[in-house]
C-alpha cells in the first residue's frame, strides 16, 4: 500500500466518521403510509407520528401517504431513495406488491421499517426490521381474559365458546386465531371450543355468523371474535336473539366495543392504540439507525382491558 | 400574425408553460424546504419521472382518442385490474406449468387480449345500443369491478416472478423499461391520430357525428376500434406495472379512470370532442406526477395534490374558454 492510497483510506475513514456523526446529530426519516384518510386509526397514527418526531430533535421526517394505491407507494418509495433519506418506514398498501420497491431501498442501504401490518415472507430478508402489534398474544390473550371471567364465574370446567375469526388469508386474522386456539386449552382445559367461522372483519356478516351459531347451540358461555367490530355484530345477534349471559371478549378495542362494555353488555378486549404504533415505529427506525441490535421483530405492547380495568383507558377513537 | 394564432399558441404551450413552472417552482422551494440534499431536477429524478406517469399515460393516450371521438370510457380503472389479476394468476396456471419462464409471454398475451375483449364489449354496446358512451362504461367499470371482486373475494392475487421484476426494472439507454412503452404508446398514438385516417375520422366524428355518418365515415365500428384500443392500452399499462409489483389488490385501479380524464383535459382536450393533441396529453400527465413528485419534494401534506390539481383544472378549463369563445357563454344572472 503506497502513501497516496493509505491517504485516501484514512481520509475516506474520516470521512465516514464525519458521516455518521453528522447523522447521529439529525437523521432523515422518510414514511410512506396506507391510506391516511380512510379510517381515525390511521389519521391518529399520522398525528401522533408526526408529534413523535417533532419531540426529537435528532429527527427530520418526510410523511407520505400512498392514498391505498399501490403504485403511488411505489413512487414514493422510490423518491424517498433518491432524496437519500437515512431509513424508510413502509405500511404496506400490499405485503407483496411492495417486495420490489423495498428491494431497492435494502440495494440503496437504505434500511427498511414496516410498521402495522407485515410484508410478505419473501421481501423478508430486504427489511431491516418490523414494528407493530403481536397477534398472537393478543389472541391468547383474550383466551386468558376468557378463561378468567369462567373462572370468577366458577363455569371454568363446563362452558362452551364459539370463534368468529377475521377474513381468511389475513396474517392477522391467522395469528390472533391460532393464538386464541392454542392458549385457551393452556389457561382453561375443560372449556370446549365448539365452533369457528369467519366474520370477514365485517359487522353484519359476523352478525349473520352468530345467528347461526345460536339457532345450531342451545349453550353457548363465550364469544371470541378477531376484533370489536364483529364482536358488536355477534352482541347484536345474541341481544335480538334474547340470550343473555354470553361473555363477549374481542380484540383490537374499537369505539364500539367500548361503549359496549361501558353498559356493561361486552366483557373484555385488547387495546391497541394508533399512537403507540407509531411511536414503536419511530422508535425502531431510530435505533436502528443508531446502530442498535434489535429483533427482527419489534411489538408495541397491546394490554389487556376489561369492564373492570377500563377506566385506566381512554375511549378509542376508531 | 393571423388571427387566433396567439391564442392557439397559447393554448398549445400552456401545458408545457404549466410545468416549466413546476419546475422551477419546485427547484426554488425544495432548496428552502427540502430535507433532501439533492436537487428535484437531479437526472436520476427526473427520468424516474417518465417511469412513475407510465401506469397512468399509457391509458391517458387511449383516453385521448376516446374524448376527441365524444365519448369517455369510465372502466379503465377495473380493466387495469382485471387483465392484471389475468396477468399474475395465469402465471401459475397448471397447462403452462411445461413452459418455464416462457410463461410469461403467454400471460402478457393473455392479459392484453382480455383488455382488448373488455374494450370490445364497451364498444359493440356503445355501438349497437346509441346508449351514450358515458353510460355504458359507468355501467361495465361496476361490472368488471365485481368481476374482480369475485375473482378472488379481498384478497390479493400475488404471484412474485423475480425475472418479471427484472426486466421491469432494466433500464435502457439510461431509461426503464415502464418509460420505453410509454413513449412507445404516445408514439404509435399520436402517429395514428395524425397521419392517417382512421385519427382524422376520430376528429370528424367528434366534431360534428352527423356530418361524419353523411359523409360516409362508418362511426359505429370506428368507436368500437377505439374502445378496442383502450381496453389494450389499460391492459398494456397493467402489464407493464404489475411485472414490476408482482401483487394486485381488488381495488387497485380505482379512481384511475378520473385521474386519466383530469390529465387529458389539463392537456386541452376538450369534454364534448372534436379537439385535443396526444402530445399534450402527454403533457398532462407528466404535470400531475410532477405535482405530486414535487409536493413530496418539499415535504407537502400529500393531501394538497389533489387540491391543488382541482383548482388548476377549472382554472385550466376556464383559460381555454376565455381564449377560445371569449366568454362568449358566460351566465348572465
Amino acid at each position: 500500500m503506497n502513501i497516496r492510497t493509505t491517504l485516501a483510506a484514512t481520509s475516506a475513514l474520516a470521512m465516514t466518521a464525519v458521516g455518521g456523526s453528522v447523522a447521529a446529530e439529525t437523521m432523515t426519516i422518510g414514511i410512506t403510509q396506507n391510506n391516511v384518510g380512510v379510517d381515525s386509526y390511521q389519521t391518529t397514527y399520522e398525528k401522533a407520528f408526526i408529534a413523535a418526531a417533532e419531540a426529537n430533535s435528532k429527527v427530520d421526517v418526510v410523511v407520505l401517504d400512498a392514498g391505498g394505491d399501490v403504485a403511488r407507494q411505489i413512487a414514493q418509495m422510490e423518491d424517498l431513495i433518491q432524496q437519500e433519506v437515512d431509513a424508510i418506514i413502509i405500511w404496506p398498501t400490499n405485503g407483496e406488491a411492495v417486495i420490489p420497491a423495498v428491494r431497492k431501498a435494502s440495494k440503496a442501504n437504505i434500511p427498511v421499517v414496516v410498521t402495522n401490518s407485515n410484508i410478505a415472507e419473501a421481501g423478508f430478508p430486504f427489511v431491516a426490521s418490523f414494528s407493530g402489534p403481536d397477534n398472537i398474544t393478543q389472541g391468547s390473550r383474550s383466551a386468558e381474559i376468557m378463561c378468567d371471567k369462567f373462572k370468577e364465574m366458577g363455569i371454568e370446567n363446563e362452558a362452551r365458546v364459539v370463534q368468529i375469526s377475521g377474513q381468511p388469508g389475513y396474517t392477522t386474522a391467522i395469528e390472533r386465531q391460532k393464538g386464541f386456539d392454542d392458549r385457551l386449552p393452556e389457561v382453561c382445559p375443560n372449556v370446549t371450543l365448539v365452533e369457528t367461522q369467519p366474520g370477514d372483519w365485517n359487522r353484519e356478516k359476523s352478525q349473520k355468523v352468530m345467528e347461526a351459531f345460536l339457532v345450531k347451540y342451545d349453550d353457548i358461555d363465550g364469544v371470541y371474535s378477531g376484533d370489536d367490530n364483529m364482536g358488536v355484530g355477534a352482541l347484536n345477534a345474541a341481544k335480538a336473539a334474547g340470550r343473555d349471559g354470553i361473555i363477549f371478549v374481542g380484540a383490537t378495542n374499537f369505539a364500539v366495543g367500548y361503549e359496549a362494555m361501558e353498559r356493561g353488555e361486552y366483557w373484555g378486549s385488547i387495546y391497541q392504540s394508533p399512537v403507540d404504533d407509531a411511536k414503536a415505529a419511530l422508535k425502531t427506525a431510530i435505533e436502528t439507525l443508531e446502530g442498535k441490535e434489535l429483533p427482527f421483530l419489534n411489538y408495541f405492547d397491546t394490554p389487556k382491558i376489561t369492564q373492570d380495568n377500563m377506566g385506566d383507558f381512554t375511549k378509542p377513537v376508531f | 400574425m393571423q388571427a387566433g394564432t396567439l391564442s392557439t399558441f397559447l393554448k398549445r404551450g400552456a401545458i408545457w408553460g404549466f410545468i416549466l413552472f413546476e419546475l422551477i417552482f419546485f427547484s426554488v422551494a425544495g432548496a428552502f424546504l427540502s430535507l433532501s440534499d439533492k436537487a428535484f431536477m437531479d437526472l436520476d429524478n427526473m427520468l424516474r419521472l417518465f417511469k412513475q406517469s407510465a401506469p397512468i399515460g399509457i391509458i391517458a393516450m387511449g383516453m385521448t382518442i376516446i374524448m376527441i371521438n365524444g365519448n369517455i370510457d369510465l372502466s379503465v380503472g377495473a380493466t387495469f385490474a382485471l387483465c392484471a389479476i389475468v396477468l399474475l394468476d395465469s402465471l401459475t396456471w397448471p397447462i403452462f406449468a411445461g413452459l418455464g419462464d416462457w410463461v410469461i409471454p403467454v400471460s402478457w398475451a393473455l392479459a392484453l387480449l382480455t383488455g382488448v375483449l373488455l374494450g370490445a364489449i364497451n364498444g359493440l354496446i356503445v355501438w349497437k345500443t346509441g346508449v351514450d358512451a358515458f353510460i355504458v362504461t359507468l355501467g361495465s367499470m361496476l361490472g368488471y369491478r365485481g368481476l374482480v371482486f369475485m375473482y378472488n373475494g379481498e384478497q390479493p392475487t400475488s404471484h412474485l416472478n423475480w425475472t418479471l421484476v427484472d426486466f421491469a426494472e432494466t433500464q435502457f439507454l439510461g431509461l426503464h423499461t415502464a418509460t420505453w412503452f410509454l413513449l412507445a404508446v404516445t408514439l404509435v398514438i399520436w402517429f395514428l391520430m395524425t397521419r392517417t385516417i382512421h385519427g382524422r375520422n376520430a376528429y370528424a366524428i367528434g366534431d360534428n357525428r352527423e356530418a361524419a355518418v353523411n359523409a360516409g365515415i362508418r362511426v359505429g365500428p370506428h368507436m368500437m376500434i377505439n374502445f378496442m384500443i383502450i381496453g389494450f392500452l389499460a391492459a398494456l399499462s397493467a402489464v407493464v406495472f404489475y411485472s414490476e409489483s408482482g401483487s394486485v389488490n381488488p381495488n387497485d385501479g380505482e379512481l384511475y379512470e378520473l385521474w386519466i380524464i383530469t390529465a387529458v383535459v389539463l392537456g386541452g382536450t376538450k369534454l364534448t370532442g372534436g379537439a385535443g393533441s396526444v402530445i399534450s396529453t402527454f403533457g398532462g400527465v407528466l404535470a400531475i406526477q410532477l405535482l405530486r413528485k414535487g409536493l413530496g419534494h418539499i415535504g407537502a401534506d400529500t393531501s394538497t395534490v389533489n387540491l391543488v390539481i382541482g383548482l388548476i383544472l377549472i382554472a385550466v378549463l376556464y383559460l381555454d374558454r376565455q381564449l377560445n369563445r371569449k366568454g362568449a357563454e358566460e351566465l348572465k344572472i
